[in-house]
């Protein structure tokens, strides 16, 4: 089975780089999340996988065979597009139909292939309906069911949830996945909700400015973020600068134990800590103990974000709601543990972007 | 829903039944000016077209169809029929059928890679084919006029060119002849079914350009590259998804076209053979020419708008038929 593979892809828009020598293998069968903020360069990197745009330089290859100057039209790359782009002069079976028409296969055929499909997304029943009459999410199952017709070797989502409501966007992720995982195609899926890639994907590649930041499993990229980016961007991070001095952060005043740090002594370092890392028990351990006061609670669903003042910034704990939870009032004073091998360590002058 | 509404005080009461009677006097007064304006000379048409033409004079108001017996059979009819108006008739749907063709089957390429442009190429171009509807049909014919003349236009420039040759040469010019483009010695565009259809068409083209302007700049473009990505070459693009998309915008634009051409006359008069010019030119030469008969000129104004009047009625039927299977 053919690995799709991303050499030093370069794409340039005048004197703006949109995309800076990225390499990138998509394994066979598996869903690879294309994550970043807006103006990343991800969707421009999922349109020249598709033959939409020409990269600058670099190649492209699936297998042994050069795509790179391949028009799209050759490629057949299944591709769903962030507004679904049905045909509204076609009905539902009729775009689902679209591309075994263009490749001459008979009607019957396509229109047996077609109720296949639409019984994959379970709309069997909507096939003479035009597209005006479909919700959000019916569009959006006729346009994966369309983009599978031709049977694609890569299947490609460009934002595929964001015109859906939270509630069917949370569905539908799933739905796809279940469904991808039944054809086994090679997937790539951009977007920028991060919640939606770790739902969905095997790998993340995590983008920003042009470049591929980190690339790995969801889990990988969470618990070992490689900068600051990729802490910041996934999931939530509290962050304060400190410097390195026998292999400890000193910041605020405090010595903080951080694990191997592999940093020269008198570095400045960004250090980051995710929220349910912090710890506020009464039966915390003595290391990192860093003394705080609340300064606002908040209630989300089945936890509780406790935001405090430290002399290291504010440092927001994600804490769980249970029956023997702790009670904390905004102005009171305590310790919050940081666990040492919690710490992200990055080196200072990396940026940190929010998403 | 009901509401009790307060007692309006004396004073204002008073002034309800003042204004009322005003408004009333603008409303008709308003529908006065539209019936005056618009209405009573399509009116005045019909009552003409059924007038007593007076030898040596005007005409009398009257009730008699000869001026439409005269159009579709001849004034000396039942002794003879003539279908010279019928035939002057199908010249004017003829001229105006293939020139509102031409016209968007041009425009339709150009606009829309127009709309593919950049934003600002796109208002250079636009501001430039509004700049050229503010040219007179007079201006624009006499400017064709000079181009296809055959002493000083494009004939001359084939024959020192060498092409007229090469046409005799190879037998073109004997098609060109038949199709009569050519006289014994040249070839020709004046007179010719060529020269007015071009004429007319280059008349009509900014109209078709920004008729369907709004319909192509709002095609998602991401069908298109939709269709691309499901192996439609672009050719098989434009067949299946541009051109069905747009359909409904390009049959109104050929329709508008067509009404509009219809009553073309400068074009005609200077282009058309005498024996193929249309009912406009028929039209003008009964109500102005040497041969005065008003209202035998209105019965064919008469009969031109009721053609123009079932053409954009067909429209209608085809586009809600193409509207209710889309």
């Amino acid at each position: 089975m053919d690995n799709l593979v991303l050499h030093q892809i370069r794409k340039d828009y005048g004197k703006v780089r949109a995309v800076e020598g990225v390499d990138l293998t998509f394994a066979h069968g598996e869903l690879t999340a294309l994550l970043g903020p807006s103006g990343c360069g991800k969707t421009t990197l999922l349109r020249m996988v598709a033959g939409l745009e020409d990269p600058t330089s670099g190649k492209i290859s699936l297998g042994k065979r050069d795509l790179t100057r391949i028009p799209a039209h050759k490629r057949k790359f299944g591709m769903v597009f962030q507004s679904f782009a049905l045909f509204p002069h076609l009905n539902v079976r009729e775009n689902v139909c679209y591309a075994l028409t263009i490749a001459g296969v008979s009607k019957p055929q396509a229109h047996e292939r077609a109720a296949r499909l639409l019984d994959l997304v379970q709309l069997g029943a909507f096939a003479d309906r035009g597209i005006g009459a479909l919700s959000g999410g019916q569009r959006q199952r006729v346009a994966i069911a369309r983009a599978l017709a031709q049977e694609p070797e890569v299947f490609l989502l460009d934002e595929p949830m964001s015109a859906l409501d939270a509630n069917l966007r949370e569905a539908m992720q799933v739905e796809l996945r279940l469904l991808q995982q039944r054809l086994g195609i090679t997937t790539i899926v951009v977007t920028h909700d991060q919640r939606e890639a770790m739902t969905m994907a095997d790998n993340i590649v995590v983008m920003s400015n042009g470049n591929v930041e980190q690339s790995g499993p969801p889990q990988d990229i969470y618990h070992k973020p490689r900068n600051a980016f990729v802490a910041d961007f996934i999931g939530r991070a509290n962050f304060f600068d400190g410097v390195v001095q026998g292999g400890r952060i000193i910041a605020g005043g405090l010595a903080l134990d951080a694990g191997a740090v592999r940093f020269l002594d008198g570095s400045a370092v960004t250090v980051a800590i995710r929220p349910e890392q912090p710890s506020l028990d009464h039966d915390m351990p003595a290391d990192n103990r860093v003394p705080a006061e609340v300064t606002f609670i908040r209630d989300v669903g089945a936890t509780r974000d406790i935001h405090l003042s430290t002399p290291l910034g504010p440092i927001i704990v994600e804490y769980a709601i249970g029956e023997s939870a702790a009670a904390f009032r905004k102005g009171e004073k305590l310790d919050v543990q940081l666990p040492g091998n919690a710490l992200y360590v990055f080196p200072a002058e990396q940026r940190r972007t929010s998403p | 829903m009901s509401s009790i509404e307060a007692p309006a005080p004396a004073g204002r009461a008073l002034r309800v039944p003042a204004a009322a009677p005003r408004a009333n006097m603008s409303r008709i007064a308003l529908w006065a000016i539209v019936l005056g304006l618009c209405v009573m000379p399509f009116v005045l048409v019909i009552v003409i077209s059924f007038g007593q033409k007076i030898e040596g004079a005007a005409w009398v108001f009257g009730f008699t169809p000869e001026h439409y017996l005269r159009f579709f059979v001849g004034a000396s009819w039942p002794e003879t029929t003539t279908t010279l108006y019928l035939n002057r008739l199908y010249y004017s749907i003829y001229y105006a059928v293939i020139a509102s063709v031409i016209a968007v089957a041009t425009a339709f390429p150009f606009t829309y890679f127009m709309t593919r442009m950049s934003r600002a190429a796109q208002s250079r171009w636009l501001v430039f084919l509004l700049a050229t509807l503010s040219l007179s049909e007079v201006f624009i014919v006499m400017g064709w006029d000079i181009l296809l003349s055959n002493r000083s236009g494009l004939p001359m420039l084939l024959r020192e060119s060498g092409v007229t040759g090469w046409l005799k040469e190879t037998g073109w010019f004997d098609v060109l002849r038949e199709w009569g483009m050519a006289n014994p010695r040249d070839v020709k565009f004046k007179t010719s079914v060529f020269a007015t259809i071009l004429t007319m068409s280059y008349l009509v083209w900014p109209y078709a350009v920004i008729l369907l302007y709004p319909a192509l700049s709002r095609l998602d473009q991401s069908t298109v590259e939709a269709a691309r990505t499901m192996g439609a070459s672009p050719w098989a693009v434009v067949r299946t998804v541009v051109l069905p998309t747009v359909r409904l915008p390009l049959i109104g634009t050929v329709f508008l076209l067509f009404v509009f051409l219809l009553g073309t006359y400068v074009s005609v008069t200077v282009f058309a053979e005498p024996a193929k010019q249309t009912l406009a030119i028929s039209v003008y030469e009964s109500v102005r020419g040497s041969t005065l008969n008003a209202p035998f000129g209105a019965a064919q104004s008469v009969i031109l708008l009721i053609t123009a009047g079932l053409c954009l009625w067909l429209g209608q039927v085809l586009v809600n038929r193409q509207g209710a299977r889309g």
